[in-house]
């Protein structure tokens, strides 16, 4: 059936009809919904990586009772898992499309989503326990 | 002609430009990042268990090794930071002219210097 929706961009993404057609493509089958977690990670990314950043380098050599004295302040406990959430969740993102890219069959492609997506919800899990064992137990 | 895939393009099909360059390298960069992500856990789950698994990690952290690797962390993450950030401009529709692109493109190396060095300042000096 002909569609006489406008095609332009202004419209198009108002246009519920035309969003609902284009809304499972792209390579992620999810129209949107990837570019847009990926830019909205990245901005939260631009705070928390800087203080991120600053406080890591200092304390990746410091000794196990600094850094955990650090971890066990409510401000640095917060921040460090909103940034290994945003993190993973930016790294996800960006490595499906790397795959997206150079993953030529489609079982390479399905093995290297599972295998990235599973090793994301270990390490969230493991980062978030870790913090809240050492901010719980202080 | 036998069409190469895109991984295949850079060297041999396309004259070396800045652009390029920094756009491969951001990708690079976010997979070293991704690759360090599991360092961080590791971190932080020996910051949590203490005893051995902590100083295990702490050896390797402080030696010339582990260093390396924090030193390379911090220019790979300042470097994606400064280009992620060139990137939210050009989705926001601003700088694709070649000039600014180029311009960025130099900022972006500037920058990531200049908040390498001053970090690691205010790691030796704090």
């Amino acid at each position: 059936m002909a569609n006489n929706h406008s095609p332009s961009n202004s419209t198009a993404l108002r246009d519920g009809s035309i969003f609902r057609r284009v809304s499972h493509l792209g390579s992620a089958r999810n129209g949107l919904q990837e570019w847009r977690l990926q830019r909205l990670t990245a901005i939260a990314l631009i705070p928390l990586g800087l203080y991120f950043a600053a406080s890591i380098l200092r304390l990746a050599t410091s000794d196990q009772t600094t850094a955990a004295a650090w971890l066990a302040s409510p401000v640095p406990a917060l921040l460090v898992i909103l940034f290994v959430f945003a993190g993973l969740a930016h790294a996800l993102v960006g490595l499906r499309s790397v795959f997206a890219d150079y993953a030529h069959k489609r079982a390479t492609l399905v093995v290297a989503d599972l295998i990235v997506r599973a090793a994301t919800i270990v390490l969230a899990g493991a980062s978030v326990l870790a913090v809240l064992k050492i901010f719980l137990g202080r | 002609m036998e069409r190469p895939l895109s991984p295949f393009m850079f060297p041999t099909w396309y004259r070396f430009q800045i652009t390029s360059a920094l756009s491969i390298l951001h990708r690079l960069t976010g997979i070293a990042l991704a690759v360090g992500s599991i360092l961080l856990t590791w971190w932080l789950v020996a910051v949590a268990a203490g005893g051995d698994v902590f100083a295990a990690t702490h050896a390797l952290l402080v030696s010339p090794i582990g260093l390396l690797l924090l030193f390379g962390w911090s220019i790979a993450f300042f470097y994606h930071l400064c280009s992620g950030i060139r990137h939210l401009v050009w989705d926001a529709g601003y700088g694709f002219e070649l000039r600014s692109a180029y311009r960025s493109g130099y900022a972006v190396l500037a920058a990531t210097v200049v908040l390498t060095v001053l970090t690691w300042l205010y790691v030796f000096l704090a």
